[in-house]
């Protein structure tokens, strides 16, 4: 190990921030976790980029690294879509850990209180999107079938 | 001794390797056994598997002659296809009701020749094979079941559900079919009962995420066992079930319905680990250039042998233990492969695999309950038979006690070790009743002069069609009879029947036969069998010659009839010219003495002590020391939270004041002389409280005893020592502590004891670090010590408990909490102990910079180095064997491991005992090992003991190496080869000597032997040479 490389103090970071997310509803489960790395292997978000890991964020939780987490773009990243916490073997609810999350960082006012709205905006179009486009993919489907007989 | 009670008898419940391991300890010590076994034969889970770990030996190779022993043990009484339905009053008068359901087959007259399986037009899913494949309505449960007899499934029968059919019934020669038969109910009185019926699967099917049941490439472990073996569905090829081909890349899942709080159990199984590496290393044997990948968390090889096993598996066979946990499955529909779904390193793989094999844990069972009902016995919540880390195979019922996985999920060594241990139990339950008398009378024994005319009798066997088929009895027979000095040859139809006994009997004294040979199966299913034959005739056992025509000829030459029946000729030729050259051969008898050695006054050393004297033998235990304790000293409180002190204390009390027990303290071993029920020992005391090595030599009052102690056994009980760490300025600066100095800090904190000596105020420490592995899982102690992650976990959670807001770090290679300690692990963390994996090749560093310690650490997941100030470095230091282990180990003339500990006989199946008879190891010294493991080995040690010292006298073996001092150069070769120590060099006639009682006729000195000046009676040279010729 180089001794000399950059490292993290442990001291300097907030030891009771797991603490504080604990103490929020859906938080309980937190320090359950055992780095198994179920969650993330299955999480939609890390398959396209491997930056997010939703296990990365527990450690980073666990050990207060508060300004870290709660201005990171990570915990807006998330689908919501439940499936770490259908496969979770500690039962940890990372979907309403990132609920916490997001509720401390707009508290904290790390980022604009209407950050939610934008999202379910970006959410939606990407939805008339993906239906139009498996829309068209499926016409033209049907289009080159008939085409070719 | 009350005669009014009857003989000792106790009920063993379940017949896996647990039970018929306590069956035979029992049994080998006067007492009645009562064997109740669910299914149709004994052998339990074991005989399912194919291989063991860590030694990779055949599991039915190692398991059958144990299953074989208890079957052909007068003192058992082996009750299959029953349970136990009812237990009424109290020790030491349990009235137990068992209820035997039909098997519609005779076990009295079934010879197991399987001619109905082979006829029945039924198939059904064979259980054995867990559904895999099929087998008959009628059969037999496994070829090597015990006992051997068919059993009709009654739900599928035609004749039980629709009254046709029978034919069973039509080709069965001993008339064995019985389709009267119903249930039974047996009443057996006895004095105490051991549960040893085990645990079940996970059901595969509730993790459906991985697709079992659901993709045909998805096997259990279980299943994956029958697939490997030999006997089983692909006859012991590795094979995709989806198209019959072999995979080019398995996975494994491991912690399949373990350590799982949503589908499954919280606890961790134990086994599945080690069991995941043994199939991926037969895996490789069986499949050249395939790739294995063992997807899991933490790689648990806590044992003996373990850790160096993983390695292997690793460097040798290119296994790849991935830390990751899969969370999906999905089936490639082009070739039926799995894609699992991880994490590596950072980044999401999707790898696709030909087999999967998940690794299931075990748990509890309905039949537990039901059991535990009935027995009035306690279960914790886990599901498992509750015990207590002080009485690990007590229950909560007084007479009544359990061994093996029903207590919680532990492997094969541990699960045998319980088995004695709860056999010393309930043998203490009974002292007062009498042993159970076998009395078997043979007729006097017609001597064989040396000029006397060999008479040779042969009885060649059909084995229904086992041999029949292939081989032509009636020329083989024809063929016998013209050989020299054969005077009578005749055919059977099963040679092991009572009836063909009788008739052999008839024909030794109608003839005067003086030697006989059957040609049949194999000499382990019945040779004892015919021994006592001739024995019952008044011919002398070894005059008697068992000829393999079945495994060694018949049944691998099935496609060869003819050549099959001229090898059969020339095997019984082969016989006939060797038992020309039979002697009469008798076994030796020794005396024992009763007295029991124990060296070491530790845990395990009084343990064992009052265990023996429980039983009412005389103990005498040496201790090096000036007091008894040994390390228990050093502990204060155990992982469940049970304070270790009282108990010591109250140990150390009964022991001294135990009238059988003569206490030595501050005395060694000088010297051990003999051999089982018979050893001089010379034992050294030192009076100025220490003993020879550190005695002050300046010293005026040096004064040394000796002492001669006569005894039967002894037991090696002598313990370990700590490592003592050179690492992470251990010694150098006083911030870094071990976890026993650690312990002994929380003691004090916790009675508010304050000796004005505190270097550390433990409510004020604000930041601890503790590292695992410390002097353990290196170069130079390559072994895991087994209890440093329980430990570390259990001192951080009693500081949790003294101070709430103290941040502690494990660092960790693999967090080892198996069983139900995995629990406290979950304790910790949600108490905020903060867990760091690290590996070998980065371990933490510990940094002194201005007088701050910091330790530095690679955090795998965030992939940063993390810089810890903590107020107290705790070293979890490993355990290493004792400096005189040496010394001790040559005057026991019994062998060290490669790792320094004891090396028992052999690491599965006789964890306690040495290959020299009439020594046994127990605790630390054979391992390191936790509280209730010490004490179960300790007990078990005690009833291996008790199966020498409970016999008036004890038979070696017959078949002994035999010295022809003429020819003997006095080289000393065969006392280095040979195993057992049975042979000695005489000092003054320089030639070599074998001790008959200690002898177990291997033939290794004889192979060995330059100047042929060693024989094995039974194989000597001539007879093997004379066999040869005959060819």
């Amino acid at each position: 190990m180089d001794t000399n490389a950059e490292k993290i103090n442990v001291a300097e970071l907030d030891s009771k921030f797991a603490e504080e997310v604990m103490s929020y509803p859906g938080g309980e489960h937190l320090r359950k976790c055992f780095a198994c790395g179920t969650c993330t292997a299955g999480c939609p978000v890390s398959e396209i980029d491997e930056t997010y890991s939703p296990r990365r964020l527990i450690r980073q939780i666990l050990f207060g690294m508060r300004e870290e987490v709660l201005t990171s773009p990570a915990i807006w990243f998330c689908l919501v879509c439940y499936r770490c916490y259908a496969h979770c073997p500690q039962n940890v609810n990372f979907p309403d850990l990132m609920r916490v999350l997001r509720y401390l960082a707009i508290k904290g006012k790390y980022v604009s209180p209407d950050i939610m709205d934008r999202i379910n905006e970006i959410d939606k179009r990407l939805q008339i999107l993906r239906h139009d486009l498996i829309k068209y993919d499926l016409t033209k489907q049907k289009g080159d079938m008939t085409g070719s007989q | 001794m009350n005669t009014m009670n009857g003989h000792k008898k106790v009920m063993v419940i379940g017949g896996g390797i647990a039970g018929v391991q306590a069956a035979l300890d029992l049994a080998d010590s006067g007492i009645e056994v009562f064997l109740v076994e669910q299914s149709p034969s004994i052998g339990g889970r074991m005989a399912q598997l194919d291989k063991t770990f860590p030694t990779n030996d055949c599991s039915l190779c190692i398991l059958s002659p144990k299953l074989v022993e208890a079957g052909n043990h007068p003192n058992i009484n082996i009750i299959t296809n029953a349970e136990v339905e009812k237990v009424a009053d109290e020790v030491p008068h349990f009235r137990v009701t068992v209820r035997k359901k039909p098997r519609y087959v005779d076990e009295e007259k079934c010879t197991g020749c399987g001619i109905c399986m082979a006829k029945c037009p039924v198939k059904i899913p064979d259980a054995f094979n867990i559904g895999l494949c099929n087998t008959k309505c009628i059969h037999i449960p496994f070829p090597q079941a015990v006992p051997a007899v068919a059993i009709i499934d009654k739900e599928h029968c035609i004749y039980l559900t629709r009254g046709k059919c029978r034919i069973c019934e039509k080709f069965c020669e001993p008339k064995a079919i019985d389709f009267t038969q119903k249930d039974q109910w047996i009443d057996i009185e006895v004095g105490s009962i051991i549960l040893a019926a085990g645990l079940a699967e996970f059901n595969a099917v509730l993790k459906d995420e991985y697709g079992y049941k659901i993709y045909p490439n998805v096997v259990t472990s279980m299943e994956f066992e029958r697939i490997l073996s030999a006997s089983g569905p692909t006859h012991g090829h590795v094979l995709r079930p989806s198209d019959g081909k072999e995979p080019k890349k398995v996975a494994f899942i491991q912690c399949v319905g373990s350590r799982d709080a949503q589908a499954g159990s919280e606890y961790c199984s134990t086994i599945c680990c080690m069991q995941a590496a043994k199939d991926a290393i037969i895996i490789t044997e069986h499949l050249s250039g395939v790739e294995i990948a063992v997807f899991g968390m933490d790689v648990r090889a806590h044992g003996k042998n373990f850790d160096t096993f993983i390695e292997r598996a690793q460097t040798e066979h290119n296994i790849r233990f991935v830390r990751s946990r899969v969370s999906s499955v999905d089936i490639d529909p082009t070739n039926d492969n799995l894609i699992l779904h991880y994490e590596e390193d950072g980044h999401i793989r999707k790898e696709s695999f030909g087999l999967l094999i998940l690794s299931v844990g075990l748990k509890s069972t309905p039949n537990l309950r039901r059991l535990a009902a009935i027995l009035g016995i306690r279960v914790d919540e886990l599901g498992f038979i509750e015990t207590t880390p002080f009485s690990p195979v007590g229950t909560s019922r007084p007479g009544i006690f359990v061994c093996g996985s029903i207590s919680g999920p532990k492997d094969i060594p541990e699960s045998v070790i319980e088995a004695s241990g709860a056999a010393a139990s309930a043998g203490i339950v009974l002292k007062e009743f009498e042993r159970k008398k076998i009395i078997v009378e043979y007729p006097p024994e017609t001597p064989i002069n040396d000029g006397d005319r060999p008479r040779i009798g042969i009885f060649v066997c059909h084995c229904g069609i086992n041999i029949a088929a292939t081989v032509n009895v009636k020329e083989v027979v024809d063929y016998a009879a013209t050989l020299p000095y054969v005077i009578y040859s005749q055919e059977m139809m099963f040679a092991c029947s009572q009836d063909a006994q009788k008739l052999i009997t008839e024909k030794i004294h109608e003839l005067k036969l003086n030697r006989i040979i059957v040609a049949a199966c194999t000499p382990r299913t019945h040779e004892p069998l015919f021994q006592n034959t001739l024995k019952n005739s008044g011919l002398n056992p070894y005059l008697f010659e068992f000829t393999n025509i079945r495994e060694q000829c018949s049944w691998v030459h099935q496609k060869e009839p003819e050549k099959a029946t001229e090898k059969a000729k020339e095997l019984v030729k082969m016989s006939v010219f060797k038992v020309l050259y039979l002697e009469p051969l008798s076994k030796t008898k020794l005396t024992v003495n009763k007295n029991s050695l124990i060296i070491g006054g530790g845990l395990a050393g009084m343990t064992a002590a009052l265990d023996l004297a429980g039983q009412g033998y005389h103990v005498d235990l040496i201790e090096r020391e000036h007091e008894l304790g040994g390390n228990l000293w050093h502990v204060c409180y155990t992982l469940e939270g049970n304070e270790t002190r009282t108990f010591l204390e109250s140990l150390i009390t009964e022991v001294s004041s135990h009238p059988e027990i003569t206490v030595h303290t501050n005395s060694e071993i000088e010297e051990i002389q003999g051999f089982i029920g018979n050893y001089k020992t010379t034992i050294r005391r030192s009076r100025n409280g220490r003993s020879k090595e550190y005695l002050d030599f300046s010293s005026a009052e040096i004064t040394e005893e000796h002492e001669e102690i006569e005894h039967g056994v002894v037991i090696v009980a002598s313990g370990a020592k700590e490592y003592t760490p050179t690492e992470y300025f251990y010694g150098k600066d006083n911030r870094v502590v071990t976890q026993r100095e650690l312990e002994a800090l929380l003691e004090k904190a916790e009675n508010k004891k304050d000796d004005g000596n505190q270097k550390f105020d433990i409510s004020n420490l604000k930041s601890v670090v503790m590292i695992q592995c410390i002097g353990s899982r290196n170069d130079e102690n390559q072994y895991c010590s087994r209890v440093c992650c329980s430990t570390a976990i259990k001192n951080a959670l009693k500081l949790k408990h003294l101070n709430a807001h103290v941040r502690i770090f494990i660092l960790y290679r693999d967090v080892r909490t198996y069983g139900v300690k995995e629990l406290y692990y979950k304790k910790a963390r949600e108490a905020g102990v903060i867990f760091i994996q690290y590996d070998n090749d980065e371990k933490p560093v510990a940094v002194m910079n201005e007088n701050n310690l910091y330790v530095d650490v690679r955090e795998k997941i965030m992939n940063k180095l993390l810089r810890i100030t903590p107020d107290l470095l705790v070293l979890s230091n490993g355990i290493v064997p004792n400096d005189d282990n040496k010394f001790l180990s040559q005057a026991l003339k019994v062998p060290l491991g490669t790792d320094g500990f004891f090396l028992e006989a052999h690491v599965k199946l006789r964890p306690v005992d040495f290959a020299t008879d009439g020594v046994f190891v127990c605790g630390l010294a054979h391992y390191p090992k936790d509280i209730r493991e010490t004490i179960a080995q300790a007990k078990a040690a005690a009833a291996r003991a008790v199966t020498v010292l409970n016999k008036e006298e004890i038979e070696a073996e017959g078949k002994v190496a035999c010295v022809v001092e003429a020819r003997c150069s006095g080289c000393g070769l065969c006392v280095e080869v040979c195993a057992y120590r049975a042979i000695e060099l005489d000092a003054d006639k320089h030639v070599a000597i074998v001790n008959a009682a200690l002898c177990k006729g291997c033939g290794t000195c004889a192979a060995s032997c330059r100047s042929s000046a060693i024989n094995l009676s039974g194989f000597r040279d001539e007879q093997i040479l004379a066999a040869l010729a005959a060819l």
